[in-house]
């Protein structure tokens, strides 16, 4: 039995050369003096201190943290009725409606992005329709709200099926026992299933937040030119400015970053968990 | 009460997918119309199917996207499969460490992990391709394999492998008679798992490719600043491909199951429709990977790698040459020339480049151009003296211009006074009359050469207290006229209409006019920069007879007529040009056409690396300052 033990080491190597590794390589990076050639390593922290002392730079990552957190607000309060109503389904009804949610997952999120472009530009649908009940003129089209919507749009689909997941793996001996004890269908969904839902609400927190932060084509595609979120920032130094070292540097930074958050929302899960079980 | 509770969820859920599908609803309707606006629906027509069909690109990067992805699906499964079942049987540490490395693609932002891999690739030195975006989706893909299939295994009992081998079965009969049945549900979900991954990837296959391998989010990427209705088309492609496997998977276990209902139930059942599946993706790839051959042509067989600015050849040159030469072409594109620059100075290899005046300078002084071999050229008669012996080449010793022209301001008649703009020149961008009216276009150099000639300053300027200036003029424009920098956006917007000002290159400007006769392009008084992209090629060419062959017919009349009838930039070619700008040519009567010559004030850009540098990033914090004031 213990030799497919040895299955594994194959997969080690390869972890260590293909995950592991390129992780070294940002963080060697973003300490070395500028200039491409891992031999001529010299030590430095001067792209740290340029992020860290530029209020602008520091501005975009303020922002992008922001927008990152209203998207998951939102897919938050609409995702979760909709994932208890399908939870709440038959099954047959709950195969059907989880097909309809993640058919357009399997269509490239670029492709879907760039369907809003036509939507929300001037003279668009959406435009047309604002202007019959009156409220026309209104620029949608590179805006922060086209890029929220956006987000939400490619986003949501994540949070939806995490929730869901955890409910429908719920008891519901255990709504049964909620209700013969007195509790109401408010004080029941409060104390019983939302705290039993808390992990799919994490998981969906996480998968929506993760992206969120540092999607790239959605603010340029629908915010424009002039939208730049921390994404944006690290594509600009790889692919036009060419300061690897910079870019490495807002890379460990924005990993850095995501780690601590996704550490504390952890916290929150356990806390909750542990509070649960005396 | 209850009953309530559930309209309102029946009418939440409904209002839910109809959000989620009308996007894609919207696109499969503007595959079919025959216009090419993405709002005004003009009558139906299969032309972008067509066009699609004919368009190389697009072919080869759906033949991309799915083969990387069935392969990578495949391999990630194996690998993935066996690694957790070895993992299961580990010490705990292993085990636990592993976990931890498995979660970095997963726990990392996206963009993360891409620049991982592409500095890997990088310090490695592996040129970056088709196998390198092989590399990158199966390890991104793996751990999702592996999280799927874990919790099966666990859930088995420990024994089974030892009770099937105590009665005689060896290892690997264990392995794959006993174990991988029992874990199939896991195993195929990871594999769908990593098929959408590997379909749906940008961030990473975006910064780990080269040569000209692009998959349908890369085409997405660089082709979404010109509306190319052919997007819509390919999406629609997809969206009936991936449907109906769906539905093949979803629907046949049901029916399969009803039909036999009193059959045991094997899990072999779900094999078969993921088999077909997997059958039909793979007949669709063969399908699109169909080559004809050639016969007898002098570069049977070869292959030229351009580097060029995106939408910026004609129609058919391409087809014609590989038709006539029988080469095959593979072109990549960049935006920027700073975009270019990077590509090159790392050296990926090209066999062609169309980079602009200041940025061949640049080449050239970095050694990183070889000379032309004039023997093997029989062009420079046919082009325009004025776009010949230019500062940055004098000689043409080492370019051969492909486009030329000026950039200048598109306005629409109807919207604004031609006096304001001719009183103000490029001060207009800060005339509070067309405050949220105007469009900046994305290019330091061409930013600055507004924001310096505003003031009378040159273009080429190294005083950096004028810079300094132009930057202030600059940061002024985005913080109170609110504006909008964009790119290649701007050439539809101003064809639809949709703000009165623009900064814009000449050769738009001709496409624009030509939608749309509201539209005018100025010049002001004070100056321009007088610019032409020229083809080069570096040092670490592969097939320099191949890219001479391909300078000669890009220059001849037929390949510089194509490109400049469809593109709009102003032709090298002289007679191109004039045939085109003259009577009964595509752009008779529109002045952006024929670039202005005589004007003292216009200039010609010169590289300086000093400049550069402050100038680039002055504009970044311009595009940051924009970014904040909105």
């Amino acid at each position: 039995m213990k030799r497919f033990s040895q299955l594994a080491l194959p997969y080690i190597v390869w972890a260590a050369m293909m995950l592991v590794l390129p992780m070294a390589l940002i963080a060697v990076y973003s300490f070395m003096e500028q200039g491409n050639s891992i031999l001529s390593f010299s030590f430095t922290l001067d792209h740290y201190v340029k992020f860290f002392t530029d209020k602008d730079f520091l501005l975009i990552l303020w922002r992008s943290l922001l927008i990152a957190v209203k998207t998951t607000v939102i897919c938050l309060l609409l995702g979760y009725p909709v994932a208890y109503f399908i939870a709440r389904s038959r099954e047959k009804v709950q195969n059907i409606l989880i097909l309809c949610i993640t058919i357009p997952m399997w269509i490239n999120m670029l492709v879907r992005t760039y369907a809003w472009i036509g939507l929300l530009s001037e003279g668009g649908l959406i435009q047309q329709f604002l202007d019959l009940i009156g409220l026309g003129n209104t620029e949608l089209l590179y805006t922060e709200g086209a890029v929220l919507l956006g987000m939400v749009y490619n986003f949501l689909p994540f949070m939806i099926l995490q929730i869901q997941t955890s409910l429908s793996k719920m008891d519901h001996s255990l709504l049964e026992a909620s209700a013969d004890l007195g509790a109401g269908p408010v004080q029941t969904f409060w104390r019983v299933t939302f705290p039993l839902s808390i992990p799919g609400v994490i998981n969906g927190i996480t998968l929506v937040f993760l992206p969120a932060v540092s999607s790239f084509f959605i603010p340029k595609l629908l915010g424009g030119g002039q939208y730049f979120l921390i994404g944006n920032l690290i594509e600009n130094q790889f692919i036009t400015v060419g300061e690897w070292n910079f870019g490495s540097a807002i890379s460990m930074i924005m990993a850095v970053v995501m780690m601590l958050l996704m550490m504390a929302v952890r916290k929150v899960e356990i806390r909750n968990q542990g509070g649960k079980e005396e | 009460m209850k009953k309530r509770k559930r309209f309102t969820g029946k009418i939440l859920m409904a209002l839910l997918i109809a959000f989620f599908y009308l996007p894609i609803l919207y696109m499969i309707i503007f595959s079919f119309n025959d216009g090419k606006s993405l709002t005004t629906f003009e009558g139906f027509s299969l032309r972008w199917y067509k066009h699609m069909l004919e368009s190389q690109d697009i072919m080869d990067a759906l033949y991309t996207t799915f083969s990387v992805a069935l392969l990578a699906t495949t391999v990630s499964t194996v690998v993935g499969t066996i690694a957790a079942i070895g993992l299961s049987k580990s010490r705990k540490i292993v085990r636990d460490v592993m976990t931890q490395v498995n979660n970095l693609p997963m726990m990392n932002p996206e963009i993360v992990t891409a620049i991982g891999f592409m500095l890997l690739f990088m310090t490695f030195k592996v040129d970056k391709g088709y196998v390198t975006m092989l590399l990158a989706h199966i390890a991104f893909c793996i751990p999702y394999v592996m999280l799927s299939v874990m919790p099966k295994i666990r859930s088995l009992d420990p024994n089974l492998a030892d009770a099937a081998m105590d009665l005689g079965a060896t290892p690997w009969r264990a392995l794959t008679k006993v174990i991988v049945p029992q874990i199939t549900p896991g195993i195929i979900s990871g594999a769908l798992i990593a098929f959408t991954m590997s379909v749906d990837d940008f961030i990473i296959s975006y910064f780990v490719t080269g040569g000209g391998v692009k998959n349908l989010s890369i085409i997405v990427y660089t082709m979404s600043k010109r509306v190319n209705p052919s997007i819509n088309a390919v999406s629609t492609l997809v969206v009936v491909i991936i449907t109906i496997v769906l539905v093949i998977i979803n629907v046949a276990p049901m029916l399969a199951a009803k039909r036999k209902k009193k059959d045991v139930i094997g899990k072999r059942r779900t094999f078969i429709p993921i088999t077909a599946g997997i059958c039909v993706l793979a007949l669709i790839v063969c399908m699109f990977n169909l080559r004809g051959g050639g016969q007898d042509r002098p570069f049977e067989g070869q292959t030229l790698y351009i580097y060029n600015w995106g939408e910026y050849t004609g129609e058919n040159i391409i087809a014609d040459f590989e038709e006539e030469t029988g080469a095959s072409v593979v072109m990549d594109n960049f935006d920027s020339n700073e975009q270019m620059y990077i590509k090159v100075a790392i050296q990926e290899v090209y066999d062609l480049l169309v980079p602009s005046d200041y940025m061949i300078q640049r080449l050239i002084e970095e050694d990183l151009l070889q000379k032309l071999d004039r023997s093997k050229l029989d062009c420079m008669d046919k082009l325009s003296d004025a776009v010949k012996g230019l500062p940055y080449d004098p000689g043409n010793e080492y370019s051969v211009p492909y486009f030329w022209g000026t950039v200048g301001i598109v306005y629409d008649k109807t919207k604004v006074d031609i006096e304001d703009l001719e009183r103000d020149g490029y001060n207009i961008f800060l005339n509070e009359k067309y405050k949220g009216d105007i469009y900046l276009y994305d290019s330091e150099r061409d930013s600055f050469m507004m924001a310096l000639k505003a003031q009378g300053y040159s273009m080429n300027t190294e005083n950096e207290q004028e810079i300094q200036e132009a930057y202030e003029w600059l940061v002024q424009c985005v913080e109170t006229m609110d504006t909008e920098i964009v790119t290649d956006e701007i050439i539809d917007n101003m064809a639809q209409g949709r703000k009165a000002l623009g900064l814009i290159y000449s050769g738009d400007a001709t496409y624009v006019m030509a939608e749309n006769e509201n539209m005018g392009f100025f010049m002001p008084e004070s100056g321009t920069n007088l610019w032409s992209d020229a083809m080069v090629i570096p040092k670490n060419a592969q097939n320099p007879d191949l890219a001479h062959a391909f300078i000669n017919y890009a220059s001849d009349y037929a390949g510089a007529y194509d490109n400049s009838s469809y593109v709009g930039y102003t032709s090298a070619n002289e007679e191109v040009m004039n045939d085109l700008a003259g009577e009964g040519g595509d752009f008779e009567g529109i002045n952006a056409y024929i670039p202005r010559t005589g004007n003292p004030n216009d200039e010609v850009f010169v590289y300086n690396e000093d400049t550069k540098k402050i100038i680039s990033e002055l504009w970044s914090r311009v595009k940051i300052a924009a970014s904040n004031a909105g």
